[in-house]
């Protein structure tokens, strides 16, 4: 036999064969150490039959009760036999009595229990009544697990136990108590039965409210986060530039005028018919002024339709926050009006959306306003941007990029100032501008024709100049004191981000130009992929700890940690389903002039309706499963439930909990895929 | 009049699917485009309404240069050229109906698409369109549940909507059976005839390009090969655009 292979290539690889499996060897080796994976423990008979106890309580549920009448009898034992006899209570014949055999004994000693005149056919147990009063209740012997024997046509039993340690010196005196309990009329609900109900319902409540408010934040954030409809928006740096700056600015325009509107709305509102004169007038307004406006056809651009299209977008802004307003103000009165039963819980689900307004119409407002004047100054200055040429472009490029990467680096070192560990935000922000304009730099100097792909050199560059800019960045924040002392940065950090943000803004903006064309989408969909998938390696669990924090123990807390982890989970699954769509439609709709707007609406909606739906599904079936256990950290439902009961040890009762979930998941499961199966 | 000058692509994985090419087109023509599979029919199409952005070179039509178009001023040209494809490209869960306003969107402003609404002119636009490809019964079904020739017929009522001066058309019978390719061609012919529409059509078989086109112009990779008239194409030429051993298929 060759025990040398001819080949040194095969004996490598075999080699290497067996160090693989050295490894995997050890890694397993070590994994059962860590784990602390112990077969002595299994084997330890008092945990053993710990475990059968407890898992026999846990499946024989309290779900029913039966009331019953009780009749008792009474024996005494004594500890030790010391020869001295036992005195036993006096009993009448005609009553239920109880001879034990022997009387006395020691720990473990079996002792016969004997009983006559007990009512017939009927259910008995034996107790050993505690010094406290507590009456602990015996295993049979004879009977391995059971503590209820059968009381014959007779009245009569007979049975084993065995003596349990008894308190006190040898030739004391305890007391044992047989019980028998005779059902009267039908079997019922136990009283634990209608509490887990009563919580599954705010169960899957808690779910259905989690899912149903992370719906709609998970689908607009899916198509942010989907490659394809993403990859290819790029536009020019200039008009980049004028976006951000128009984004503050419409903030602060949109939260004064437009807020004033929606707070407007809301006084009126409350007073109902003050609310509902308002909205009829404002819609009356809106469809006169803009009658004739909209049906006519969008003609080339001139200025008359530039401020005609600017005029009915700005009104219908104004339209849609002035009647939110109103809705949250109509709520709000409905909600003083509407207390009792049914209509009270609506009267709350209303009131509570009026205060939601309430809270929200402001930064909505300033929202809305960011994004409009943004957009619409984008679209207004297009054309003077394109105008601009040659070095005029670099110049106008330094200057604006001084502005906005100040105005950017200072807003990310407001962010970074909220936390520790947030600290490290600015200088990885930092370091990509320095990595983009290094590698920028060596394009241009050593690059005349561009080539199709980054080279090797500019891919050098790009790490150097990330990797030099966070270093540099990190150090002038002083980020790592920050980090390692745990305190929160001064006030000095934000303003040191900006001048950072104005050095490296300049030099990029002047280095590329105002005609560049910078790739929005793509940072757009890194955003948001990075901020859902960090918010999905966060279990609910402990987003439901923070949570209890904030909104204190109860139902809400989970609602809100189910909806956040809900938002993060969803929009991944959602993104992925755009990213799997026809990308046929998309390009016949674009080719028919559709703005971006109308080929999402248009191209791609339709075809993610069917998925959503299923996946929504499928998302309230996963969130029923969480909240069982939400409960555990305090945020209400079930599992608050479960973890009081395995607390106090009442596993009886936890069965029925344990049971309840069970049967809900897998109905749920069931129809969940039902639907699903419909849709798909 | 289109003009296209020195028109390059070259696609990120460095296909050269363009090189180079420069052509004219006279308003009012009928234009087959033929070639293999890859020769770049397809870019030429879509770099005219820029679903794909040339590398180098420059596209203008009518005086306006769409290949330095911004998004806005994109908008406005797109909605003057029609477009159908080989795979129809409707959306298959909306309606005919749905499918044949989409056309209209270069003409309607995103706030009425967000609540799908339409003006009254352009509904009844949509069925006379449908009523010009013959399929106005149709108007309310699903669009996944018609045939392929009337998929394809919905495809050019869409881009009627559109009221086109210009029409590409990407392989628009290729997934077709020969009596729909013809019935299909018969309707793009009518627009070429009746409304002055000038027709680009890229066509796998050189029977249908001798059938309706006015011009033919012959692709082999990237570059013009042939640019004349249907019936010049002989024997000889043939081998040149389509390699020596290709055997020339008739569709009747």
């Amino acid at each position: 036999m060759n025990f040398f292979p001819t080949s040194s290539r095969s004996a490598l690889r075999r080699l290497f064969t067996i160090g693989f499996v050295v490894v995997v060897f050890v890694v397993y080796a070590y994994g059962f150490k860590v784990t602390d994976v112990s077969l002595k423990e299994t084997q330890d008979p008092t945990r053993q039959s710990s475990v059968q106890r407890a898992m026999r309580e846990l499946l024989s549920p309290d779900i029913f009760d039966q009331d019953t009448t009780t009749e008792d009898a009474f024996a005494n034992v004594q500890k030790e036999c010391t020869g001295t006899a036992t005195e036993q209570p006096a009993h009448d014949e005609s009553q239920p009595y109880v001879q034990l055999s022997p009387d006395c004994g020691a720990r473990n000693d079996i002792i016969t229990v004997e009983g006559f005149n007990f009512p017939i056919n009927s259910t008995g147990r034996v107790f050993l009544i505690r010094p406290s009063g507590e009456r602990q209740p015996f295993d049979l012997v004879n009977d391995t697990g059971n503590t209820i024997f059968d009381i014959d046509g007779h009245g009569h039993f007979q049975t084993q136990i065995a003596l349990p340690t008894l308190r006190g010196d040898a030739g004391s005196v305890h007391e044992i108590q047989v019980e028998a309990a005779v059902p009267v009329g039908l079997p019922y609900f136990s009283g634990t039965t209608q509490t887990v109900i009563e919580k599954m319902v705010e169960t899957i409540f808690l779910a259905l409210i989690a899912t149903t408010l992370a719906l709609p934040v998970a689908a607009f954030l899916s198509f942010l986060g989907a490659h394809n409809l993403m990859r290819d928006i790029r536009i020019p740096l200039g008009n980049v530039f004028i976006m951000i700056v128009l984004l503050p600015v419409g903030w602060a325009i949109g939260q004064t005028l437009l807020g004033a509107v929606g707070k407007l709305g809301l006084d009126l509102g409350s007073g109902l018919l003050a609310g509902i004169g308002g909205s009829v007038a404002a819609i009356v307004i809106f469809g006169s002024v803009t009658r004739g406006m909209s049906r006519a056809e969008l003609k080339p651009q001139g200025i008359e339709g530039r401020v005609r299209e600017i005029i009915i977008s700005v009104l219908l802004l104004v339209l849609i926050v002035f009647l939110l307003g109103v809705i949250g103000g109509v709520g709000l009165w409905l909600s003083e009006r509407l207390t009792d039963g049914t209509a009270g819980a609506i009267g709350y689900f209303l009131g509570t959306v009026g205060e939601l307004i309430q809270l929200i119409i402001y930064p909505l407002a300033g929202v809305i306003g960011a994004f409009y004047l943004s957009s619409m100054g984008t679209n207004l200055t297009t054309n003077v941007l394109k105008s601009v040429r040659g070095v005029q472009s670099h110049i106008a490029g330094g200057v604006m990029g001084a502005v906005v990467g100040g105005l950017v680096m200072a807003g990310v070192g407001v962010i970074g100032s909220m936390a520790a560990l947030f600290t490290v935000i600015p200088p990885i922000v930092a370091g990509i501008l320095g990595g983009a304009i290094l590698s920028r730099l060596y394009e241009w100097r050593f690059e005349p024709v561009r080539p199709l792909h980054r080279s090797r050199g500019s891919f050098i560059m790009l790490f150097v100049g990330a990797v030099a800019t966070f270093l540099i960045t990190a150090n002038v924040l002083d980020v790592l004191h920050i980090v390692v002392v745990g305190r929160l940065p001064s006030p000095d950090f934000v303003i040191t981000s900006g001048i950072i943000g104005v050095i490296l803004g300049a030099v990029g903006g002047a280095l590329v130009g105002l005609h560049a064309s910078f790739p929005m989408g793509d940072v757009l969909y890194n955003i948001t992929r990075t901020i859902l998938n960090a918010l999905r390696s966060i279990e609910p669990l402990i987003m439901g700890i923070v949570f209890v924090i904030w909104v204190s123990i109860g139902p809400f807390a989970g609602v809100l940690a189910l909806t956040l982890h809900s938002i993060a989970s969803l929009g991944k699954l959602y993104s992925e389903q755009i990213e799997s769509i026809d990308l046929g439609p998309i390009e016949a709709i674009q080719s028919t002039g559709a703005t971006r707007l109308q080929t999402i609406i248009y191209a791609v909606v339709p075809q993610i309706i069917p998925p959503y739906i299923s996946f929504t599904m499928y998302r309230w079936d996963i969130n029923v499963r969480m909240s069982t256990i939400i409960g555990f950290v305090g945020g209400g439902g079930i599992g608050f439930l479960l973890q009081q009961q395995i607390n106090l040890l009442r596993y009886d009762q936890a069965g029925v909990a344990v049971l309840a979930i069970a049967i809900v998941v897998s109905v749920l499961d069931y129809l969940s895929a039902s639907i699903r199966e419909r849709f798909v | 009049m289109l003009k296209i000058e020195n028109l390059t692509k070259i696609y990120d994985n460095g296909v050269r699917a363009l090189d180079n090419i420069s052509v004219d087109f006279a308003d009012g023509e009928f234009v087959a485009l033929i070639g293999l599979s890859g020769s770049g029919k397809s870019t030429l199409l879509r770099c005219i309404n820029r679903l794909i952005k040339p590398t180098t070179g420059r596209v203008v039509w009518d005086g306006v240069d769409i290949s330095a178009a911004t998004d806005e001023e994109m908008r406005l040209i797109r909605r003057r050229i029609g477009m159908i494809f080989q795979q129809f490209n409707l959306v298959k869960r909306s309606s005919v109906m749905t499918n044949v306003l989409a056309g209209r969107l270069g003409y309607t402003s995103s706030a009425w698409s967000f609540i799908n609404h339409f003006s009254s002119e352009d509904k009844t636009a949509a069925l006379n369109a449908l009523e010009r490809v013959g399929i106005r019964d149709k108007a309310y079904t699903r669009a996944s549940e018609l045939s392929g020739g009337q998929q394809q017929r919905v495809g050019i009522a869409r881009a009627l909507m559109q009221d086109p001066e210009l029409m590409l058309a990407d392989e628009p019978v290729a997934s077709l059976d020969p009596a729909t390719s013809h019935s299909v061609m018969k309707y793009l012919e009518l627009l070429n005839k009746e409304d002055g529409i000038t027709v680009l059509c890229s066509l796998h078989f050189l029977s249908l390009a001798r059938a309706y086109a006015t011009r033919v112009i012959a692709l082999k990779d990237g570059r013009i090969e042939f640019d004349g008239l249907p019936k010049d194409i002989d024997e000889k030429r043939f081998k040149d655009i389509y390699g020596e051993d290709a055997v020339q298929v008739e569709i009747h």
